[in-house]
This record gives C-alpha cells, sequence and structure tokens, in this order.
C-alpha cells in the first residue's frame, strides 16, 4: 500500500486491549483518509444518540494519505467524535509531527473505545503499543506531561522525536472548551475533543515509528511536491506574510474589512489594531520560525514574552487567537495575548471558545447582567489580567470558572440573555465576524461540526482576494461558491494537507501529489465528490443526533444588528436569501435533509 | 571542493530535508529514520547532523554541551555512527548510513528541499572554518543567556561538513 500504511489501531480501555486491523480499502477509496475515513468509522460504530462524555462515544485519530510523505503541507491529523459541546459530529484538524509519527509507526489512525479504569496514557513505539498508567501525569499540564514522558527514554534522539498528544487539567476535569495538545503548542483545538479524551481517562498518546510511508512513485511525487511549492510561492504577499508572521498578518488585513470580532462581535473595527497586529508582533515577541513535518512555509511562530507582568515562552499566538481573546476581549496588548495563549495551551483549553466565552461574560458584566461578585474578578473589555486568572480556574472549574467551563452558550443561557453568546450550534464563532461576508455567514450555519472557519476555508477567497477578487457583500453565488470550498477543504482535510495551503494552491496542485503517493487516478470532479461524500456523512451523523434546520442559523448579531461602522457598515448578514439556494444545490430537501437520490448518486446508501 | 554548510540559527526545524534524503537514497520511500541527515531539537532550537563516518569502537573523550538549560553528551551532535549510537543506521536492517553528497558531482537533495538556506553547498578548499571547541563555547554562552539562539549574536553559527 503506497499513501496509506494500511492499518488501523483500535484500543479498547474498557479491556485495556489494543490491536491492530487492517485499513477497509473499500473505505479508502470513497473517503481518502483523515476527517472523511474517520467521519465514516465514526458513523458507522457509534450511536448519534450517545451521551459524548459516556464510554460508548469513541475518539478517532486519524491521518491521510498524504501525511507524513513529505507532501506541501502534509503533516496534518484529524480528531474525530461526537462533541459534548455541540452534540454535533466533531472534527477538529491539527498538523505538528503527531500525524506523520505516527505513520512512521505503521498506523494510519487510532480507535479509541470504551473507558479506563484509571488514568493511562497510549505509548506507541512501532509494534510495542502498551497502555501505561498516567497517575504520575495526571494533574499536569501538557508541556509537563509531554516532558516527562520524554524523560523516560533513555536516548535523548528518541526522546525528541517522541511526539505527544496530550490533555491539560482542563481535559481531565472535563472542561466542554477543552483541547487536546500535540508537540506542545498545535492543537486539535475545537468542539471540546479534549474532554472526551478525558472523560475516557486517556492522558496522552507518546508515539515514535521507524517504518516506513511507501511512495507510490517517487520521481514523480518529488516533482509534484516542487511544482505545488512553486505555485504556492506565485501567490502575491501570502508565504512572505506567512513565514514573517505567521497567520497573525491576517489581523490588519482583517480589520481593513471592517470584519474582526471587537468586543464580542460588537463591531467589526478596533482603533488600537497595530498594537496587536501581526507586524507588531514579529517586532516585539517574535525570535524563530518553526515548520510543522516537512512544510517549507514555516508558520510556526517562536515566541518570548520579557515583560515581567505576562513573562512567558512558547509558541503563537495565531490570528484566531489574537482576534478572539485580543480583539473579542478589547486586550491591546500582544504580550497579554501571549500569556493567554500560552496558558490555554499548557491547560488544555481551546482558545477560541474560551476567548468567545469570556468576551461574551464581559458584554454580560458590560450591560450588568453580571456582577462581580459573581465573577470574582473585574471583568471589564481591556481587562488582561482578570482573564490571566480566569484560565486557571476554568482548567480547574473553580468559582466562576465552571459556569465558563460550559461554553459561552450555557453561560448566557444561564444568565437568561443568550443574544449575548455569538456562535452556532452552541460554538463559539470563528475570528470573522459574516455580516461583512456573506458566504462566509453560510459556511457558518451550515457547518456540521458546530461553527468553524477551517471547515470550509472561504477566508482566502472572500477577504485575502486569491483566486480574483469577488464582492464579499452580495449573496448571489455564493451557495454554490460556498459549497465548492466546504467539498474543497473536506477534500484537503481527508489527504491530509494542512487547511492554510488553500490559501496557495488548490485541488489543480493537490491531485498531482496524490497520485504520485497513492498510485491511483484522481481527477477533479472525483475529489470534489469526495468531499460531497464528507459533508454529507457527517450531515447524517448530525440529523440522527437530533438536528434540524432550525440549527443552521446565526446569531441574532449578525442576522439583525447592522454593523455599526466600518467598510461593512449597516451590512447584516442576509442567510435567509442563500440557505434554500444551498440546500438545493447540495440536493438536500427544504428541511435540509440529504434525498435519497443524492446518497444513491454518492454512494452512501 | 564542494561541502555543505549547515547554519543551525537557519533551521526551522521542520525535517524536510530528512525526507529528501529518504526518498533519494531509497526508492519510493519516505522515513526520516533512514536519512543520512537528521534534525536533533531542544530548547526550541533545531540542530541538523549529517551523517558521517562509521567508527567501530565508542569513542573516549567525552564531554558535555549545553543547549538552552539542558546538559547533553556531545555525542549527540557527533556525526560518526559508532557502536552505541542507534542513530545513522537503517532501523529494518542495521546498514550503516553515510552522506554520500547525492552522487558526483554533489547535487544534495536536502540542499534543494531545504526552505530556510539551514543547508547549503559551498566552496571549500579543504578548510575548516569552525572548531568544534568553538561550537562548544557558543553552546555554553546560551546557558547563561537562557534565550533563543536565533536572538543571540553567536560568532559561528555554521558548521562545514
Amino acid at each position: 500500500m503506497s499513501g496509506w500504511v494500511g492499518k488501523l489501531l483500535r484500543v479498547n480501555l474498557t479491556q485495556g486491549s489494543c490491536k491492530a486491523e487492517e485499513l477497509p480499502t473499500h473505505l479508502t477509496d470513497l473517503f481518502l483518509g483523515g476527517r472523511g475515513l474517520a467521519g465514516k468509522l465514526l458513523f458507522d460504530e457509534v450511536n448519534p444518540q450517545a451521551d459524548p462524555l459516556s464510554p460508548e462515544n469513541k475518539l478517532i485519530f486519524m491521518t491521510g494519505p498524504l501525511t507524513g510523505t513529505g507532501a506541501l503541507g502534509g503533516a496534518s491529523h484529524a480528531v474525530v467524535t461526537k462533541s459534548p459541546l455541540s452534540g454535533s459530529i466533531a472534527c477538529s484538524v491539527s498538523e505538528g509531527y503527531f500525524g506523520p509519527e505516527l505513520k512512521f509507526a505503521g498506523y494510519d489512525g487510532i480507535m479509541v473505545e470504551g473507558k479506563s479504569p484509571g488514568p493511562v496514557y497510549l505509548s506507541i513505539e512501532d509494534d510495542q503499543v502498551e497502555l501505561r498508567s498516567a497517575s504520575h501525569l495526571w494533574g499536569k499540564s501538557t508541556h509537563r506531561t509531554e516532558e516527562l514522558i520524554r524523560a523516560e527514554k533513555e536516548n535523548p534522539w528518541i526522546a525528541g522525536e517522541t511526539s505527544v498528544a496530550s490533555i491539560g487539567p482542563a481535559g481531565e476535569n472535563l472542561v466542554k472548551i477543552a483541547s487536546i495538545i500535540n508537540d506542545k503548542h498545535r492543537a486539535a483545538a475545537r468542539f471540546g475533543v479534549g474532554a472526551v479524551m478525558g472523560s475516557k481517562n486517556l492522558k496522552a498518546i507518546a508515539v515514535r515509528g521507524t517504518k516506513s510511508v511507501r511512495i507510490a512513485n517517487g520521481v514523480q511525487f518529488i516533482d509534484a511536491v516542487r511544482m505545488a511549492w512553486e505555485k504556492f510561492k506565485t501567490i502575491p504577499v501570502i508565504p512572505q506574510a506567512l513565514n514573517n508572521t505567521g497567520t497573525s498578518f491576517l489581523v490588519d488585513v482583517i480589520n481593513k474589512r471592517g470584519v474582526l470580532p471587537v468586543r464580542n462581535f460588537q463591531t467589526g473595527v478596533m482603533q488600537e489594531v497595530e498594537k496587536i497586529s501581526g507586524e507588531h508582533m514579529a517586532e516585539t515577541i517574535l525570535k524563530a520560525n518553526k515548520g510543522c513535518f516537512a512544510c517549507p512555509i514555516a508558520c510556526i511562530q517562536i515566541t518570548e514574552v520579557e515583560d515581567p507582568v505576562f513573562q512567558g515562552k512558547g509558541e503563537g499566538p495565531e490570528y484566531r487567537t489574537i482576534a478572539l481573546i485580543g480583539a473579542g476581549c478589547g486586550i491591546d496588548n500582544i504580550n497579554a495575548i501571549a500569556k493567554i495563549n500560552y496558558l490555554c495551551n499548557e491547560l488544555g483549553i481551546d482558545t477560541l471558545s474560551f476567548g468567545s466565552a469570556i468576551a461574551c461574560a464581559m458584554e454580560l458584566a458590560e450591560k450588568n447582567l453580571l456582577s462581580k461578585k459573581e465573577t470574582g474578578v473585574n471583568l471589564t473589555f481591556g481587562n488582561a489580567e482578570a482573564v490571566v486568572e480566569l484560565v486557571e480556574k476554568v482548567a480547574h472549574r473553580e468559582d466562576f470558572g465552571a459556569t465558563l467551563a460550559e461554553g459561552g452558550y450555557q453561560l448566557a443561557l444561564h444568565y437568561k440573555h443568550p443574544e449575548c453568546f455569538i456562535g452556532v450550534k452552541k460554538q463559539g464563532s470563528p475570528a470573522f465576524d459574516p455580516r461583512g461576508i456573506q458566504g462566509l455567514g453560510l459556511d457558518y450555519a451550515t457547518s456540521n461540526s458546530g461553527v468553524s472557519h477551517a471547515l470550509g476555508y472561504l477566508v482566502t477567497h472572500q477577504i485575502v482576494g486569491i483566486r480574483g477578487e469577488i464582492n464579499p457583500l452580495i449573496t448571489e453565488g455564493k451557495a454554490s461558491l460556498v459549497k465548492h470550498f466546504q467539498d474543497g477543504s473536506a477534500v484537503f482535510d481527508s489527504a491530509g494537507l494542512c487547511n492554510l495551503l488553500i490559501f496557495g494552491i488548490w485541488i489543480d496542485e493537490l491531485i498531482p501529489m496524490l497520485e504520485a503517493a497513492v498510485g491511483m487516478s484522481y481527477n477533479e470532479q472525483g475529489l470534489f465528490t469526495v468531499g460531497e461524500r464528507v459533508w454529507n456523512i457527517e450531515r447524517l451523523f448530525n440529523i440522527k443526533a437530533g438536528f434540524t434546520t432550525k440549527d443552521d442559523t446565526l446569531p441574532q448579531r449578525m442576522l439583525n444588528e447592522p454593523m455599526p461602522e466600518g467598510p461593512a457598515q449597516g451590512q447584516v448578514c442576509r442567510l435567509n436569501e442563500m440557505l434554500s439556494e444551498y440546500y438545493q444545490i447540495r440536493g438536500w430537501d427544504p428541511q435540509g435533509v440529504p434525498t435519497q437520490e443524492k446518497l444513491k448518486s454518492l454512494s452512501l446508501l | 571542493m564542494k561541502r555543505l554548510k549547515i547554519d543551525y540559527k537557519q533551521c526551522c526545524g521542520c525535517r524536510r530535508c530528512e525526507v529528501a534524503c529518504s526518498l533519494h537514497h531509497s526508492e519510493n520511500t519516505v522515513n526520516p529514520k533512514k536519512s543520512r541527515i537528521r534534525i536533533f531539537s531542544e530548547a526550541a532550537a533545531f540542530y541538523p547532523v549529517v551523517a558521517g563516518l562509521f567508527n567501530n569502537a565508542e569513542c573516549t573523550s567525552k564531554n558535555t554541551v549545553v543547549i538552552g538549560d539542558k546538559q547533553v553528551d556531545e555525542c549527540i551532535l557527533c556525526r560518526a555512527s559508532c557502536p552505541i549510537k542507534p542513530w545513522f543506521k537503517e532501523p529494518d536492517t542495521g546498514v550503516l548510513l553515510k552522506c554520500d553528497f547525492c552522487g558526483d558531482p554533489p547535487d544534495p537533495a536536502c540542499v534543494k528541499w531545504c526552505p530556510c538556506q539551514a543547508i547549503t553547498l559551498v566552496d571549500e578548499e579543504g578548510k575548516i572554518e569552525v572548531k568544534i571547541e568553538d561550537v562548544k563555547k557558543d553552546y555554553q554562552r546560551e546557558e547563561k543567556k537562557p534565550s533563543f539562539v536565533k536572538k543571540l549574536e553567536v560568532k559561528s553559527s555554521s558548521l562545514i561538513f
């Protein structure tokens, strides 16, 4: 087998057994791997009505056929489960070295089932797979966990090459916005996947492998990778911007478009933006660049804050963190944002959902709906010290942290003002305001795993203007554009490529890499069908979990409150103009349910 | 004579060179553990090491070097493969690996794939620019200033192989 390594590791925590199974090839033909294959396995094996935090739920780590091959951006793995935050299917994609190392150990994916009676961690070294006690790791931060696991290895090289994905205290305490952190700062962040791992008493997975990933045609493959990289480099500004400032170069771009989520999406423009922009970050805290496995873009920013108040070092923050914790909570201090980012990663909290929940609490406090007596800290927009204090409290579910740990939706509901929560399907909104990008509103509303910017990477097209400028303020043609991008992004996630690549390459460049790696022929139409199949299987899971067309909506603020200022002034997201057209293009009935013909044409029946 | 120049300050740790090397030397195979160049990472810095000659005995003069806040054996950055070291050996067959500059004339795949110019091919008339002692001093200097490598004003960050 080329591309894939052909094995799926099934770990049953209840029985304490680990066994390798053949990867179902009839499914890799239909779903490739990664997000698609894991989604299909979850659909087949987990009851959509199951309690997400019960042993009945399963947690799937899955790589794609291009992960670990050296393909451009081939460093990603998907974490798929049923989300405890939204109750929908959850697909969270992370990069780094974990996915490639898993393939070098000889496994395409790990299926975690059941629940361990006590804390354990999974150690994988090629064929030696075992569950070990993690009682000495329980309660430790993700960084400390990684260091302790590595310290068990005698040889420093082996220790350095061991990749660890772990949860912090947040995941252990079943915080609904907990993430799974791999390689210290890379995160499968969204949808509360960390809480699922915590509910299974699985502290970490450590993996190192010495096996090979076979490529069908090496010479052709090298050529395809080179072509893709050349293509990526021809995109103006982006490659340099990503290399110099990481994704945070977007802060300035998005602010100019007037769609930054300022103060819980109350407006789209931030006056003090230059204090949190990527350029400012590069001048102050940035120390060096780092790349994920075999990725030449090297967009990871190694940073260090010397300011004694917010002292710390690590990686990031990324655009989304700066936007939601910085602009979203009115914090205009890059040092503070970096510190909160480091803390979130160490404790295993999703920075987006955390920022969204804090911003919601701040708005409640601003409107005098939440008193200092209840929160214990002075929650005004811009108070960074209060946010730093709350990170720990959320991770340990202390005081007000216990309310925040349930996520922004439950928080707003608790104080009887659900309109203050900005998100879809109980999941906090990503860092772009759809009032100024109509298509993105439709993408948010219809996204299967709650709302995510990454699952239909429209930003590249509508904001940054790659592949031709289009008007983000009109709704015509957006339904088909959204479908096109959702399907394409699903292909990237399923093939194992980082979706930042969509800034520069698209299916045309992916096909030669995929063909050379797996030795089968693909065409554009076929791959978009794969993407559509992934999207439909996720939709079917959600429908069985009880989701209806009523859930395909946006928060009231985006639908009814016009944007007060900036380039998008006066705009609301006109979702209803696009939604029924979208259902029609997708081949779904007016209730958003895939029709029998559609499912038959996608070989899902 | 062409030589490989490695500048660890430039290295972004992506390990693309490992992929390039294994794809070049073992047909249709990606396996960093079969690569003749390996990246050692410590304290948010990355140190590429190119496989050198095989030594059939363990050497006697062993120093420790300090990287970041850790003391490691000098072996870590030594290019030779010797009986006590597990690296620069094919994991499945035990075949010893040594950099061959990808043929004659030298055309190293790692240089072509490196995105950050950490590995370059230079013309050197058998001249060794940096002595290992100098490099050791640099690492020790880092201990006093526990910071990131790129920010340090290290006199010689490159090694020529």
